[in-house]
């Protein structure tokens, strides 16, 4: 039972891949009915699907396959021309052989779907000679053997009810050995005759098709004729397989397992990278390290091949959804009347499996609207003097870390002020906006839902959802779209799409204490501007960037991140891009480019808006990733002027005894000292008798200190290390730190420096001089 | 003598069958402090109890949703269960703790003020929440009585829903 199943499988995967084969070839020969070479390979694929289905009693499918092939037979022996109308019929012959498949897959047998062939079947009669149907399918099954294996007939003849077991096998592998060398004979003539032959696109792709159809072909018949003795059956496909393929069917969850593994790997690396930095500072010159950076650095070459590995496990050809378009194209130019031509190339770039799946829609609406709206009719296209024969461009290719898709048309281009009136009319933009709009920002309009510039619907578009649904599906992928246009000359459409999901690299920044990463695929680029750059048009903030207006938004204010300090008068603009649109994010400091796994926030926490997940940083510490789609959105909402925010200085403390400052000394006496020297001024003191006591109360912000004294040699923490610690903190950026300390050698002042001091008094001192330094730096 | 071996036998037997069945009704508990009052949850769905750890600040989520931490390299929400019950905010303590809880399809990390002990309680001596306290969205599991005290017993499930 588990055989069948397992058979079931294998034929059902098979198929799928025949019948897409079957398509695009069937496209190719329409423009090209004298390819016999074509004609044959077709053939035999609709001759394999027969002849498996009719092994796995699927008379439905095994029914239908077999006129077709009648009538793919009665073509190639030259009875037959095949007009456009004949390849309607036998277009649409293969669109319920699909159907019949799916029904096959759901429920495991082609009754249960009810599909109707005798319409489509009478059809293909008609085509092929008009005699009504229907001999028994086993009764052609041999003719068509006949037609393109000579040799095998006579084979056919023999006995095999009379032969044992061990019999059967050797004439099973016999049969096999010379249908395999058949193949390889066949392969070289026909590639020579090809090479001759006009060079088509597709030329890699018809040897490929060809190479892998003639093994399988063999498969089922071998199949077949071995379970008439069960159990023989086993082994000669089992050789026959391992002769043929060297390949292994993995279930996708097993990958899907491994890529997390190597996320967490991943993860290890950055940390050992970053505890070996910490290492290598505190150590610096000793032995161990050279070794330790040996090791650090292996292991982190090693992860790294080790993900692309993995990853290009996942990886699949392009060519996976590019095969659908020449039918698709074909089809909708015979529905629109137009002439169109679809040329494809780098179809063998790769892509992630999940990316895959999910640019098919996108491009079909794309192209789809490139069909309807872009090529015109032949008529207009002669009277502009242009061919008449239209053409569309699909091209894949790699650029860095992305995949770029470019369709390209040339029709008649998008027409950048009709664009502006028609949604002024609709009311999406004001008329000042469509006047301020570049013509870039113009075709940008194309994505908005329910914006279509068509003058009519038909039913191939025009309704206005599906750049809608472009623009959702690429945006999900994190992918930028870019449109250019020229009035007359046509429609270049490219989509930047990053090669996998689960690890990227990431730009790391800085709102206040908080740290967020921005998927570096949405990162144009980074700019440094003085605050008085920044404009508020309309409530809006934005910058004058080159040549564009950028809008602006700050990260922490999206985010609702409190504020514990002010910046200085330059601030980060990191500007993003995703599908059409872009925006500027004001965030406090730039951390820098980290590679980052992705993790899911959990059920508990997933949807919020503004976060795509979490990752874990170096440190062990979560940061948050940014979903740059939801983030231009909540930018539209917030109406927080930046540049007056900045600069309104919030001056909360008025009088001396608002402010605080914290001594820290080992000694009660010194302690005291200081007090007695703070006294004139008015302020608050605090105390702390060591480095790890007043970095607690600074870390805990129970109070707001205005400035630390501090002791150099203290127990638990020295001042140095507190000094360090300190400025670890953005917040105490510029916290006046004040050493107190009775060490006077320059290289200790010069330690001081370094460690973030910003002021080295020396004990002795007298209390005025104290005094004078506090006050300076706590502006009093 | 057949006599005597089945009177050992049946003792045996007996041995067997009663703690089994005195574990059928006992509920092992974890009890924990959170403000003046006593709370506890089944032992079982606790997956660990960690002391305090840093955690990130998650935006637009209620405030007693103080964040996610790195648990092992999974990614938990921390919650307050203070803010939640609508108590007070304390600072963090000595004595402080997250629970990290884990549910059918939810794992997450509540902080408390300080741990108890494990408690063992027959579930007869645990009676129906009040109507008054919480009872509106079902967090409190029962009332279990104790000798010297009352212990409030959290449903887990209801702990781990999303509720915003």
């Amino acid at each position: 039972m588990e055989d069948i199943q397992e058979i079931l499988e294998d034929f059902l995967v098979e198929a799928f891949e025949l019948i897409e084969q079957l398509d695009q070839n069937l496209v190719e020969l329409e423009g090209n009915p004298d390819d016999l070479e074509l004609l044959n390979s077709i053939f035999r694929v609709a001759h394999t699907i027969k002849g498996s289905s009719s092994f796995l009693n699927f008379d439905i499918l095994t029914g239908l396959t077999h006129h077709m092939e009648d009538v793919l037979n009665k073509a190639r022996h030259g009875d037959l021309k095949l007009t456009p109308e004949v390849m309607d019929v036998v277009l649409e012959s293969i669109d319920l052989m699909k159907s019949l498949l799916h029904a096959i897959r759901d429920s495991g047998n082609d009754t249960s779907a009810g599909i109707d062939i005798a319409d489509i079947c009478r059809r293909l009669d008609i085509i092929s000679n008009g005699e009504p149907a229907a001999a028994a399918p086993v009764a052609v099954e041999e003719p068509a053997h006949e037609s393109f294996v000579p040799s095998f007939e006579e084979d056919d003849n023999t006995d095999y009810s009379k032969l044992s077991d061990k019999e059967v096998e050797d004439e099973i592998e016999r049969l096999l050995k010379m249908r395999k060398e058949e193949d390889r004979k066949r392969k070289e003539t026909s590639n020579a005759a090809k090479a001759a032959a006009v060079p088509t696109p597709s030329f890699e792709s018809l040897k490929d098709s060809e190479e892998e159809v003639a093994p399988k072909a063999a498969e089922p018949v071998a199949a077949k004729r071995a379970t008439a003795d069960a159990g023989a059956n086993a082994p000669a496909k089992k050789e026959s397989a391992s002769a043929m393929e060297q390949t292994i069917r993995v279930e996708v969850k097993r990958l899907d397992h491994l890529m997390n593994l190597i996320g967490e790997l991943v993860l290890g690396k950055n940390r050992l990278l970053k505890i070996y930095d910490d290492v290598e500072e505190r150590y610096e010159g000793e032995k161990f390290l050279e070794e330790l950076n040996q090791v650090v650095s292996s292991i982190s070459l090693v992860t790294t091949d080790l993900q692309i590995a993995v990853m290009k496990t996942r990886m699949l050809p392009i060519a996976k959804v590019f095969n659908k378009f020449p039918r698709m194209v074909r089809d909708l130019s015979r529905e629109l009347g137009k002439q169109i031509e679809l040329e494809i190339s780098g179809e063998e770039t790769e892509l992630d499996k999940s990316i895959v799946e999910e640019i098919g829609d996108p491009l079909v609406h794309i192209i789809r609207n490139s069909c309807d709206h872009g090529i015109e009719d032949g008529a207009t296209r002669r009277a502009q003097g242009k061919s008449e024969m239209g053409l569309i461009q699909l091209k894949a290719y790699n650029e860095g870390n992305h995949i770029v898709i470019e369709i390209t048309d040339d029709g008649k281009g998008l027409d950048p002020d009709l664009l502006r009136s028609k949604a002024v009319e609709k009311g999406m933009i004001t008329e000042r906006e469509a006047d301020a709009m570049t013509d870039k920002e113009a075709f940008a309009l194309i994505f908005r839902p329910s914006l279509s510039t068509a003058k009519v619907v038909t039913n191939v578009s025009g309704r206005g959802v599906g750049m809608d649904v472009v623009k959702t599906n690429i945006e999900k992928l994190n992918g930028i779209i870019d449109v250019d246009s020229e009035v007359g000359q046509g429609t270049v459409i490219k989509l930047k799409i990053p090669l996998t999901l689960a690890i990227i690299q990431a730009l790391l920044v800085g709102a206040q204490e908080e740290y967020y990463a921005i998927p570096l695929a949405s990162v144009l680029e980074t700019v440094r501007i003085p605050l008085d750059e920044i404009y508020t048009i309309e409530g809006k903030n934005v910058l004058r960037l080159r040549d564009e207006v950028l809008s602006l938004v700050r990260l922490s204010d999206i985010f609702g991140v409190k504020q514990v300090y002010e910046g200085g008068e330059h601030t980060y603009v990191v500007v993003i891009g995703l599908a059409e649109s872009k925006l500027g994010v004001v965030v406090d400091t730039l951390v820098g480019q980290e590679e980052i796994v992705i993790k899911s926030l959990g059920d508990y926490l997933q949807g919020i808006e503004g976060i795509a997940g979490a990752t874990i940083r170096g440190d062990g510490r979560v940061t948050l990733i940014v979903d740059v789609a939801a983030l231009m959105n909540l930018a539209k909402g917030i109406t927080v002027d930046i540049r007056a925010s900045a600069e309104a200085v919030v001056k909360t403390k008025t009088v001396p005894s608002d402010y605080i400052v914290l001594a820290v000394d080992d000694s009660a006496m010194d302690r005291n000292i200081m007090k007695k020297s703070m006294e004139p001024i008015g302020v608050k003191v605090l105390e702390a008798s060591n480095g790890q006591e007043a970095l607690n109360m600074l870390k805990s912000a129970e109070y707001s200190i205005d400035a630390v004294l501090i002791d150099i040699e203290m127990p638990r923490m020295d001042g140095y290390t507190l000094a360090g610690e300190i400025r670890k903190y953005s917040k105490y950026k510029n916290l006046p730190l004040i050493a107190v300390t009775s060490r006077t050698s320059k290289a200790d002042r010069l330690r001081g420096v370094e460690s973030g001091m910003s002021e080295y008094i020396t004990k002795p001192y007298s209390p005025e001089y104290l005094e004078s330094v506090v006050r300076k730096n706590i502006k009093l | 003598m057949s006599d005597k071996l089945n009177q050992i036998l049946q003792k045996q037997q007996q041995q067997i069958d009663e703690p089994l069945k005195k574990e059928d009704d006992v509920i092992q508990l974890v009890g924990f402090i959170i403000g003046q009052e006593e709370y506890a949850v089944p032992i079982l769905s606790i997956q660990e109890i960690i002391k305090p750890i840093e955690y990130t600040r998650v935006p637009s989520v209620p405030t007693y949703i103080l964040g996610v931490f790195n648990l092992r390299g999974s990614v938990i929400p921390l919650i307050d269960l203070r803010s939640k019950f609508k108590m007070d905010p304390a600072k963090v303590t000595e004595d402080t703790r997250y629970i990290v809880m884990k549910g059918s399809d939810n794992t997450a990390g509540f902080v408390i003020d300080r741990l108890t002990e494990a408690i063992r309680i027959k579930s007869s001596r645990i009676g129906p929440p009040p109507e008054t306290i919480h009872a509106e969205k079902g967090m409190v599991y029962g009332i279990g009585m104790r000798d010297d005290n009352i212990l409030t017993i959290l449903k887990v499930e209801q702990l781990l829903k999303r509720d915003f």
